[in-house]
């Protein structure tokens, strides 16, 4: 409580508006969750009395009591586990392969200099590339199952992480280093004790860009070519013309991707405990 | 005042000097021409003796103790720190202008880094840390993390980890220089205790005149590019000393002294 009152800009003795603002915004004020409900509600009543009306066609915007039952409907269908089991998996595998990878060559490209320096002009132009196009290319090479949905989960969300961890492992304090040095500290001691732990923070934020790639890497490669998954389904549903499942399948899809999201900014806030802590400490 | 000698004969055998440097330099090379950081730096610094090194930012004070830790070598010239080449070693310590902790340990935890660095298990260090912890007065903050200390106790907390192996040699880069001035003073004192009880040898980098005058036996007096040392200024007061002396006659004639070298050089 008394860390709150702690939070002010040391010049112009204003509050400091701080990362995850929103946040302990909303656990301070109330306000912030009835809020973002009523604003819920006034927006779903208007969709449904504007589709109600005719105003808008329930074609291109279904009623969303519609949407609804369809949700109902799907989640009771048992097929629909099987295509949610296949997404969640391809997810997860890209997810935790992609961010390893990311991490490991991220980690090779932190501490050698001259890895960095050879690799440079790639990890610039992977960079620049839109990933999404990869896709077809991975279903020519790795077919229609689950495979090549794997592989571009994993290809898009592993250089998030591979451009944090490098970032963060060449940015540790140059006085740190020598503090260590001058402790006679090895170079995997350096490693572990310091430069690792200092890059927590970056490694973590990308790895939650990461997380969210890989959803995204997941349904691409299902758009593109597949035979299950939620993509799939939302690709089947849209060309029956089926909206209001096709909505619904959305909102699935959007509720893993907030369910993932939350739970590795828990780990985040658990391992990296001190970078909230240290954002709200004053002066040094 | 007491010129040093530039010799550049052999190392004396006695070994009387716990810290002997002859004729040393340090040139960076840079893109345009090369910098001479340090040049003929011949010093001595007897055991148990607290020095200063004090001048302007640029002057290779902080290069010259860099290369005391053997953090740096020199481009030529011979030093010796205990009669070897330096190099980062439990006898001796070397301290920050910033504290340095570590934001995802404990006071504790920072303060046990130099042994578990070390890998050593030849005593109770968590004993030995808790006893420096309240020697440094933060009984009772050694569960606490970094962000709940002022930056004093920081600097505190750094004090009690260059301390944990007991090095016979302190090498302090204007160690409270980001501080205010009274917690400056307050922990300079204390510091000061601390080294003379122990009979350690300390080098102290400083801008600050008065710092140095207060704290010092012997003051090297440094001027900028190249960095060299101008005149060695002894101040004959036994350690340790308190706030006192700074009112004394001595320490004005010693401060004039400094102030006389340091400007001298800029006149010529």
């Amino acid at each position: 409580m008394s860390e709150r009152t702690a939070t002010k800009d040391p010049v112009t003795d204003k509050p400091v508006v701080q990362a995850g603002g929103l946040d302990s915004g909303w656990k301070e004020r109330s306000i912030g969750p009835i809020g973002a409900i009523i604003l819920a509600v006034i927006f779903v009543v208007t969709v449904e009395l504007l589709v109600l009306n005719e105003i808008l066609n329930d074609i291109i915007v279904p009623r969303p009591t519609d949407v609804f039952s369809a949700l109902i409907t799907t989640l009771s269908e048992g097929f629909f586990y099987r295509h949610l089991w296949v997404t969640t998996l391809e997810v997860l595998i890209g997810f935790v392969v992609g961010t390893a990878l990311g991490f490991a060559l991220g980690a090779l490209l932190g501490i050698s200099r001259r890895a960095r320096a050879i690799s440079y002009p790639y990890v610039v132009a992977f960079q620049g590339l839109p990933k999404v196009v990869l896709a077809p290319v991975f279903i020519t090479i790795f077919g229609f199952g689950i495979e090549s949905k794997i592989v571009m989960a994993i290809a898009i969300s592993f250089f998030p992480v591979l451009i944090n961890t490098m970032a963060g492992l060449t940015g540790v304090d140059p006085q740190a280093r020598r503090l260590m040095r001058s402790l006679n500290a090895s170079e995997w001691h350096i490693f572990t004790k310091l430069s690792l732990p200092s890059s927590l923070p970056l490694i973590f934020a990308g790895i939650k860009t990461g997380l969210t790639l890989a959803l995204v890497g997941a349904i691409v490669g299902e758009f593109v070519g597949a035979e299950s998954g939620l993509g799939y389904l939302l690709d089947v549903y849209s060309y029956q013309l089926e909206i209001p499942r096709v909505w619904a399948i959305t909102t699935i899809l959007a509720a893993m991707g907030v369910i993932l999201f939350l739970f590795i900014e828990w780990v985040d806030r658990k391992v990296v405990f001190w970078q909230s802590r240290r954002e709200l400490s004053t002066g040094m | 005042m007491t010129e040093p000698r530039p010799r550049t004969d052999v190392l004396p055998a006695t070994g009387a000097s716990i810290i002997e440097t002859r004729g040393l330099s340090k040139v960076y090379q840079s893109a345009s021409a090369p910098i001479e950081a340090l040049a003929d730096i011949s010093i001595d610094v007897r055991p148990g003796e607290i020095v200063a090194f004090l001048g302007p930012s640029g002057c290779g004070k902080s290069t010259l103790l860099e290369i005391l830790a053997g953090l740096i070598s020199p481009t030529s010239g011979e030093v010796t720190i205990d009669g070897q080449p330096p190099r980062p070693r439990a006898e001796v310590g070397l301290m920050f202008q910033q504290a340095l902790l570590f934001p995802w340990r404990t006071v504790l935890a920072n303060v046990l880094l130099p042994a578990e660095l070390r890998e050593k298990t030849d005593r109770d260090w968590k004993a030995r840390a808790h006893e420096l912890i309240a020697m440094v007065g933060l009984e009772g903050w050694a569960e606490k993390y970094h962000w709940e200390l002022s930056g004093g106790m920081q600097q505190r907390v750094a004090l009690a980890r260059v301390l944990l192996l007991d090095p016979e040699i302190l090498l302090l880069d204007e160690p409270f220089g980001a501080l205010d001035e009274m917690t400056r003073e307050t922990l300079d004192l204390e510091m000061m205790r601390i080294a003379s009880d122990a009979g350690k040898t300390v080098v102290l980098v400083t801008h600050n005149v008065y710092e140095a005058a207060l704290m010092c036996d012997r003051i090297f007096v440094f001027t900028p590019r190249p960095g060299r040392i101008v005149g060695v200024v002894e101040i004959d007061e036994p350690q340790p000393r308190g706030l006192a002396f700074s009112t004394t006659t001595e320490f004005g004639e010693r401060v004039a002294q400094v102030r006389g070298l340091l400007s001298g050089d800029s006149d010529e």
